[in-house]
């Protein structure tokens, strides 16, 4: 090829077109487009408008004008040209540089590039969507939880009410029956809101220190007996090294180690169940502790290793076992939660072992052991046959539940408010040793009540009377929101009978010593 | 009486200013995004009430992130802008108040107009409580998938630039 041949091929690309003033095309070579001479440029494509501006307006501050990738149609053939317009005295000369591979080859580019961005934002979005569906089932599970403890504290309260009459052996095998599956319901719904509360964040992380031993302790005595109902053994050991005091969330710890043993126990019919606790190392304060929990059950296939933690899941092998595929779920988020973390090696017909390292403070300074606090057994005071109790709650159903165990026991007079209005009304009235407050009411609820109560009587037989709290929201949040309206107590839904009367022995106490 | 206006969309890219183009042009649409590189011009011809007949040569542009990255040229001889941006893409009109005072500092004497695009995939009450709440201003919400106020935001466009 010679440097002619070569020029020429890429003169092909460049069309040069000379104008009129008034946009008639006076000569071009037709290279690119087949426009004729004395036709006018305006009538070949828009684009050329732009030239009849220039002209038009005084927006000419310059002679020549450079406009790159511009798509340029004739017919159905389209070109990207990158154009050159220069305005003289004489005439117009126009420079079409025709670069479509070019700017084809450009495109793709751009192309991809736009359409990941746009993806991931997409991406994003589906994200954010579903993010706000998960907070809206997390937070419609708590509440639904306050809907099912209502009727769940009835059926629990009922039986046991039923429970302490005169029953045959039949209908106490049946009492026992409900009375187990209402208590298994009642773990199901902790469950789940603890699951729920978990992936919305707002699981509170209660630090406190406390004798480590004390969870062992309990652990040791609830499932020896389960180890001996199921013909299987079971050993714990503990390292003699862990500081006898620890600092961290006892609920959750014990939480934790429960659902795990639960699950070991649920899995092993025979053989030997070992829980060993050692430190794993210690730093100024802080104390890193290994919990193993190595079963002989029936173990998990390979794959479903990491399937177990994740939430509602039942591996295959697992599914005529009872449970609802939740307390694995839980250990896993709880362990994230208290900045653990929990590995499983296991075997089919072998058995599994779940290693969990959880991060404790200890006091270094700190030597004196403080008094192990026994739980107490409250009395009513000896100074009266009877205990007036005013209950406020809307429903029919509590008011029944704590009238049948309040009169049975024998202790108690009870007057049933079903409003803050009325109980106010009833306390202004008559004297009472204590009032069991609803919180969720009509017009006045439990707190404004109780603020009524406590601030705005002189009399201190009214002001000072001792109020427990009485709701279906188990929370944490809802037990400060009941002591800073001035409760004095609070007790959550569904709720054993004796915890009840002890609450109320231990607040009447309380009143009277004062 | 003969007038031709050249009104430019700008804004981010996949916005939808093809779209609205097509769909005013030509009366189409397609769920295909394809990038637009450099301009695309074509004109659609509206005969206005008052007897004028008007030409109106619309460039669309390849989108930025920037204003400023716009190519000058393509601003010359403007009439009108439009600046479009992505109703379901907070990053396309998170910065418009700054982007339409630089083209009224650069322009002083365009038309800016600014439409809200996809109006078709978001809630018309949310997305102008949304709006509103982060002082966004708009001329119009559009759709040009299924021509949400398209033709008449074009052609309540056409009647300004003849006053």
């Amino acid at each position: 090829m010679t440097g002619l041949e070569g020029k020429l091929h890429f003169n092909q690309k460049i069309q040069f077109i000379t104008l009129s003033f008034d946009g008639v095309i006076i000569d071009t070579d037709n290279n690119l487009f087949s426009w004729p001479k004395n036709t006018s440029i305006y009538d070949a494509h828009p684009f050329f408008e732009i030239i009849k501006g220039f002209l038009e307006n005084d927006a000419i501050t310059q002679n020549e004008y450079s406009f790159p990738c511009i798509h340029i149609e004739e017919d159905n053939l389209e070109r990207i040209c990158d154009v050159s317009i220069k305005i003289d005295l004489k005439e117009i000369v126009v420079l079409l540089f025709d670069y479509t591979q070019k700017y084809n080859e450009l495109n793709q580019i751009a192309q991809q590039k736009n359409e990941s961005i746009l993806k991931s934002r997409e991406l994003q979005l589906k994200n954010e969507y579903l993010l706000e569906k998960e907070n809206f089932k997390n937070n419609f599970i708590a509440n639904i939880n306050h809907e099912i403890r209502t009727p769940l504290t009835g059926i629990i309260g009922f039986t046991e009410v039923l429970e302490k009459t005169k029953l045959s052996f039949e209908q106490e095998e049946l009492v026992r029956i409900i009375k187990r599956e209402s208590n298994h319901l009642g773990s199901l719904i902790e469950d789940m809101v603890d699951i729920s509360k978990i992936e919305a964040g707002q699981l509170n992380i209660i630090n406190e220190r406390f004798l480590f031993l004390d969870i062992v302790k309990g652990f040791k005595e609830t499932y020896n007996r389960i180890a001996e109902e199921k013909g299987i053994d079971f050993e714990i050991i503990v390292d003699p090294n862990i500081q006898e005091y620890i600092i961290g969330d006892k609920t959750r710890v014990h939480q934790i180690l429960n659902n795990v043993l639960n699950n070991a126990f649920k899995f092993t019919d025979e053989g030997k169940i070992t829980f060993s606790i050692t430190k794993n190392y210690q730093r100024t304060n802080k104390v890193s502790i290994n919990f193993k929990i190595t079963d002989t059950g029936i173990g998990i296939l390979n794959k479903d290793l990491d399937e177990i933690f994740k939430r509602f899941t039942r591996v295959e092998h697992a599914k005529n076992r009872p449970g609802t595929g939740l307390g694995l779920a839980i250990v896993k988020n709880l362990v994230d939660t208290l900045h653990g973390e929990i590995k499983l090696i296991s075997e089919p017909d072998k058995g599994s072992t779940f290693s969990i390292n959880l991060p404790f403070q200890f006091d270094i300074l700190k030597t004196s052991i403080p008094k192990i606090k026994k739980k107490k057994k409250y009395k009513l005071p000896s100074t009266k046959k009877k205990f007036k109790i005013l209950l406020v709650d809307d429903e029919e159903v509590n008011q029944y539940l704590v009238m049948k165990i309040l009169i049975n026991h024998g202790s108690f007079y009870v007057d049933v408010a079903i409003s803050g209005e009325q109980a106010i009304n009833y306390i202004e009235k008559r004297f009472y040793d204590l009032v069991l407050m609803d919180l969720k009411l009509g017009v006045m609820d439990g707190y404004k009540a109780t603020h009524i109560i406590r601030n705005h009587y002189g009399d201190k037989q009214i002001a000072d009377v001792p109020i427990i709290g009485f709701t279906a929201k188990a929370t944490e949040i809802e037990r400060e929101k009941c002591l800073k309206s001035g409760m004095d107590d609070f007790i959550s839904k569904p709720f054993e009978q004796e915890d009840l009367l002890q609450k109320i022995a231990k607040n009447i106490q309380k009143k009277t010593t004062v | 009486m003969k007038l031709s206006k050249k009104v430019v969309l700008l804004g981010h890219f996949g916005v939808g200013k093809t779209s609205l183009f097509r769909r005013f042009i030509d009366d189409a649409f397609s769920e295909d995004y394809k990038v637009t590189l450099g301009v695309q011009i074509k004109k659609k011809v509206i005969q206005l009430p008052s007897g004028i007949e008007l030409s109106m040569v619309i460039w669309d542009t390849e989108g930025h992130q920037e204003i400023e990255n716009t190519r000058k040229s393509y601003l010359l001889g403007s009439h009108a802008f439009i600046y479009v941006f992505d109703l379901t893409r907070k990053d396309t009109y998170i910065n418009l108040n700054a982007d339409i005072a630089y083209l009224k500092q650069h322009h002083p004497k365009v038309h800016i107009r600014i439409i809200g695009n996809k109006l078709d995939k978001v809630s018309e009450r949310e997305i102008k409580k949304e709006l509103k709440q982060e002082s966004i201003p708009f001329d119009c919400l559009t759709s040009a998938k299924t021509n949400k106020n398209v033709s008449t935001f074009f052609n309540e466009l056409a009647e300004e630039l003849t006053k």
